[in-house]
C-alpha cells in the first residue's frame, strides 16, 4: 500500500515525501532556533518593519484581499482589462457564446 | 416534402433561440424558452409518425398493417412535464426579480459581474 | 446474490423516498427532521460502498427497471432491449461513492448552517431530490433516462439556489443558470432524438453497438459535448459558475460541485461508451483539449482578482474541470490507437477519473470551509475578514489541508492525478503540461492569498468574541478531510484498485455493451 506508484516516466513514492519534509522540517526548526532571545519586549525592537516608515496610528495594519498581487495584475493590465470586461455579468453573452461554441464545434466537425 | 415537418421544427427552434437572444424583457425571454421547448417536444412525436400509420392500439377493427411508433409520444409527456416545472420556476424567478430589481430589462440585471 | 442484486435501484429509490418523506417527518420537529436527513444519507453512503464491492468482484451490474427478472435484459428474444436499464460499472460505482461523501458533509453541515432561515423542511426536501438526481446521472444505462435525471438535478439546483430569495443576487444567479441550463437541456434532448430517429433506439449499450459517424450523429455529438460540458463549467459557458456557486448555500454548492461531475461522467459516457471506437479523426479530441486548456488558463486568471471567497472558488471550479476534459481529450485522442494507448493513453485516463474524485473532495470541503467563514463572520468579502486563525483551528488545519490538495502540493492526492495529467498531455505536445503547469502556481497563489487575508494576520476587533463552528458543521467538514487524507496517504492501493478498473471500464466499448446486450434468457 505504501509502494511507489510507477506513472510512466517516473514514480511517486510516499516514503521519499515523507523523508523530505521531515529533512525541511527539520532544518526549519533549527533555522528558527538561532534567533535572538534577549530582545526586549514593549520597545521599538518589538514593532513590525514597515519598510523603514512610520507606522500608521491605527491598531491594524492588515492587507486587504483586494490589494493583494496588484503588482501581477497591473503588469498584465491589458490582459486583465480585456479579461473582466468580457466577464460582463450581461445574461445575452452566456447564452451567446454558448452557441457561438455550438456553432464553431458543429462547423469543425462537419468538415 | 416529406420533411416538412422536421423543417417547421427546426424554424420553430431558432425562432426560440432568436427570442431569447434578442429581446429585453424577462417575460419574452421566459415566452422564447417555451416555444424552444415546444419545438423539442414537436420534434420528438415527428420522429415517431409513420406514413399512413394507424394510432399504436393493439385492439383497433380492421386490419391495420403501420402503426405510428408509440415511445416517442412517451417520450414527448415527459418532455411536456418538465418543461411546464421549469416554466412555473421561471416565471416565478422572473416576479421575484422585478420585486428586487424593479425592471424587467434584461440589461438591468448584471450585479453578479467580474 | 440476494438482496445485493437490486442496488442500483436502491441507490435511485433511497434518495427519493427521503425527499417525499421529509414534509412528513418534519411534523415530528426539528430533531426529527435532522435526524431523518442523517440517516438517509448515512444509508445511501452505506449502500453505495456495497454497490462498489459488487460490482468490484462480479462484474458490471446491470439491473431492468420494471422487468419481470432484475437482469431480463431482452425479453422473449428480442434483439434490443426495450426498458429503462441501469447499468454500473467500476467508473459509475467509484464516482457514486465519492457522490455519497459529498452528499453526507453537506447534510452534516447544513443542520447548523441554515439555523437562521427558514424554509429548512423544502430545503432537506429539495437536498435529497438533487442527491436523487445527480446518483440517477450517474448510474444510468439509458439516453432518455438521463435527460430525465439531468433535469431533475437541474430543476433541485435552480430551486436550491436560489434559497436565501431576499437577496437579489441570488435570485439573479438562479435566474442566469436556469435560462442557459434549459437551453442546454434542449439541445440534449434533440441529440437524443436524432439518435432515437437513426437507430430506433434509446439504450446506450444497444446504440453503441450499431452506431455509425454519420451526419445526423455528428450533429448530435456536438449538441452532446456542447450542452454538457455547459453543465461541467468549460469555458466560455462558464460564466454561470461563479455566480451561483457563489450565492447557493454551502452545502448545496457541495451538491451542485458533483451535479457537475456528474454530467462530467455523463459526457464520458457519451463520447466514450456510445460513440467510442466510431469517432473518425482527430477534430474531437482536439476540441476537448481546447475547451480544457482555456477553462484551466482563463479560470485561474479570473480567480486571482476576486476578493469574494466563493466566487473565488467558483472560478477555480472551472479551471480544475478544465484539467478534467484536457485529460479525457488526450485519452480519447490515443483511443484509436493501442501503442499510444499503452504509452500515455491509458495514464492520462486514469489521470482524469482521478482528478475527478479528488476534485470533488477538495473543492467540497473548500466551499463548506468558506460556509464556515461565512457562519462566522457574515460576510464573503475578503477585504473584510482577518486573523481568523487563532479562534477557528480546525477550520484552519482542513483549509490548509484543502489548499494544499487543490493546488497539487505532494503528498497530497492533488499532486497523484495531477502528475499523471502532466505527464500524459506532456507527451501529446509539451505546451499542454505548460498550462497546466503554470495554472497549478496561480492556484496556489490563489489560495496562498485567501489563507493570508482570511486566516492569518492581525486579528480585528470585530472579530474579537468568534468561536470556532458548531460541532456538526466541523464533523460535516471533517468527512471531507478523512476522505482527502484516505487518497493521499495509498496512492497506489487507490490507483490500482479503484481508478485502475475504472479507466478500463470506461475505455472498453465491448465490456458495456456486452453486459447489456449479452444478458437475459
Amino acid at each position: 500500500m505504501f509502494g511507489s506508484l510507477f506513472t510512466g516516466f517516473g514514480y511517486w513514492d510516499f516514503g521519499s515525501w515523507l523523508l523530505f519534509f521531515i529533512l525541511a522540517g527539520a532544518m526549519t526548526t533549527w533555522l528558527r532556533s538561532q534567533g535572538r532571545q534577549d530582545y526586549k519586549k514593549g520597545t521599538e525592537q518589538d514593532q513590525i518593519y514597515f519598510s523603514g516608515n512610520e507606522l500608521p496610528d491605527s491598531e491594524e495594519i492588515t492587507v486587504p484581499a483586494s490589494s493583494s498581487y496588484w503588482g501581477f495584475r497591473k503588469a498584465l493590465k491589458p490582459y486583465y482589462d480585456k479579461l473582466v470586461a468580457f466577464h460582463s455579468g450581461q445574461t445575452v453573452t452566456y447564452v451567446g457564446w454558448f452557441l457561438v461554441t455550438t456553432a464553431l464545434l458543429m462547423v469543425l466537425i462537419i468538415l | 416534402m416529406a420533411n416538412l415537418p422536421f423543417v417547421v421544427v427546426g424554424l420553430l427552434f431558432l425562432m426560440g433561440l432568436i427570442a431569447i437572444i434578442a429581446e429585453n424583457n424577462l417575460f419574452k425571454i421566459a415566452i422564447g424558452v417555451g416555444v424552444m421547448e415546444s419545438a423539442a417536444n414537436m420534434f420528438l412525436v415527428v420522429l415517431g409518425y409513420r406514413l399512413k400509420g394507424d394510432i399504436p392500439v393493439k385492439f383497433l377493427p380492421g386490419p391495420v398493417d403501420v402503426y405510428v411508433l408509440p415511445t416517442p409520444q412517451a417520450l414527448t409527456l415527459t418532455a411536456i412535464v418538465i418543461a411546464l416545472a421549469t416554466s412555473a420556476l421561471m416565471l416565478s424567478l422572473i416576479v421575484m426579480l422585478y420585486r428586487h430589481y424593479g425592471t424587467l430589462d434584461v440589461r438591468e440585471i448584471r450585479r453578479l459581474r467580474g | 446474490m440476494s438482496w445485493s442484486v437490486h442496488l442500483p435501484a436502491l441507490m435511485l429509490a433511497v434518495p427519493l423516498f427521503g425527499a417525499f418523506s421529509t414534509p412528513i417527518v418534519a411534523l415530528g420537529g426539528r430533531r426529527a427532521r435532522m435526524i431523518w436527513s442523517v440517516l438517509i444519507s448515512s444509508v445511501l453512503l452505506v449502500l453505495s460502498f456495497c454497490l462498489l464491492q459488487y460490482v468490484a468482484t462480479e462484474g458490471t451490474a446491470v439491473y431492468v427497471m420494471g422487468g419481470k427478472a432484475w437482469n431480463l435484459t431482452l425479453p422473449s428474444g428480442m434483439a434490443y432491449p426495450v426498458r429503462i436499464i441501469l447499468e454500473v460499472d467500476s467508473f459509475n460505482s467509484f464516482i457514486a461513492v465519492i457522490g455519497c461523501f459529498a452528499s453526507l458533509a453537506g447534510v452534516l453541515f447544513g443542520l447548523r448552517f441554515l439555523d437562521r432561515f427558514s424554509g429548512k423542511i423544502w430545503y432537506s426536501a429539495l437536498y435529497f431530490l438533487l442527491t436523487a438526481g445527480m446518483l440517477g446521472l450517474i448510474l444510468t444505462g439509458d439516453l432518455f433516462n438521463f435527460f430525465v435525471f439531468l433535469e431533475i438535478a437541474s430543476v433541485s439546483s435552480f430551486g436550491l439556489i436560489a434559497y436565501w430569495r431576499d437577496r437579489p443576487e441570488s435570485i439573479e444567479a438562479s435566474f442566469k443558470y436556469m435560462l442557459v441550463s434549459q437551453i442546454a437541456a434542449m439541445m440534449v434532448l434533440l441529440a437524443i432524438g436524432f439518435l432515437y430517429g437513426r437507430y430506433n433506439l434509446l439504450n446506450m449499450a444497444a446504440v453503441g453497438k450499431v452506431i455509425q459517424f454519420g451526419l445526423a450523429e455528428k450533429v448530435a455529438l456536438v449538441f452532446m459535448i456542447t450542452a454538457l460540458a455547459m453543465k461541467c463549467g468549460a469555458f466560455p459557458m462558464h460564466m454561470w459558475m461563479p455566480d451561483a456557486y457563489a450565492e447557493a448555500p454551502a452545502s448545496v454548492t457541495v451538491l451542485l460541485v458533483v451535479v457537475s461531475q456528474a454530467s462530467l461522467v455523463g459526457l464520458c459516457r457519451i463520447v466514450f461508451s456510445v460513440f467510442g471506437s466510431a469517432i473518425v479523426g482527430d477534430v474531437v479530441p482536439w476540441a476537448l483539449i481546447t475547451l480544457g486548456m482555456m477553462s484551466m488558463f482563463f479560470g485561474v486568471s479570473m480567480a486571482v482578482v476576486q476578493h469574494e471567497v466563493k466566487r473565488l472558488m467558483g472560478y477555480h471550479s472551472v479551471s480544475q474541470v478544465g484539467y478534467m476534459l484536457m485529460a479525457f481529450g488526450v485519452g480519447l485522442l490515443a483511443m484509436g490507437d493501442p501503442r499510444q494507448m499503452a504509452d500515455f493513453g491509458m495514464t492520462s485516463m486514469k489521470g482524469g477519473i482521478f482528478h475527478m474524485v479528488n476534485y470533488v473532495t477538495y473543492k467540497g470541503l473548500l466551499f463548506l470551509v468558506a460556509g464556515a467563514l461565512y457562519y462566522v463572520t457574515g460576510t464573503r468579502d475578503l477585504d473584510k475578514m482577518g486573523g481568523l486563525a487563532k479562534r477557528m483551528p480546525f477550520t484552519t488545519f482542513m483549509f490548509v489541508i484543502a489548499a494544499a490538495a487543490i493546488s497539487g502540493i505532494p503528498p497530497f492526492n492533488g499532486f497523484v492525478s495531477k502528475l499523471l495529467i502532466y505527464e500524459s498531455s506532456f507527451a501529446v505536445h509539451p505546451a499542454l503540461s505548460v498550462v497546466a503547469l503554470v495554472t497549478s502556481i496561480l492556484t496556489l497563489a490563489s489560495f496562498v492569498k485567501v489563507f493570508q487575508t482570511a486566516f492569518l494576520g492581525p486579528e480585528k476587533k470585530e472579530f474579537s468574541k468568534v468561536k470556532e463552528v458548531p460541532a456538526s458543521m466541523v464533523l460535516g467538514m471533517a468527512v471531507l478531510t478523512v476522505v482527502i487524507l484516505g487518497l493521499s496517504l495509498f496512492p497506489t492501493w487507490v490507483v490500482s484498485h479503484l481508478v485502475e478498473p475504472a479507466a478500463t471500464a470506461l475505455v472498453d466499448k465491448g465490456a458495456y455493451i456486452g453486459a447489456v446486450l449479452g444478458g437475459g434468457i
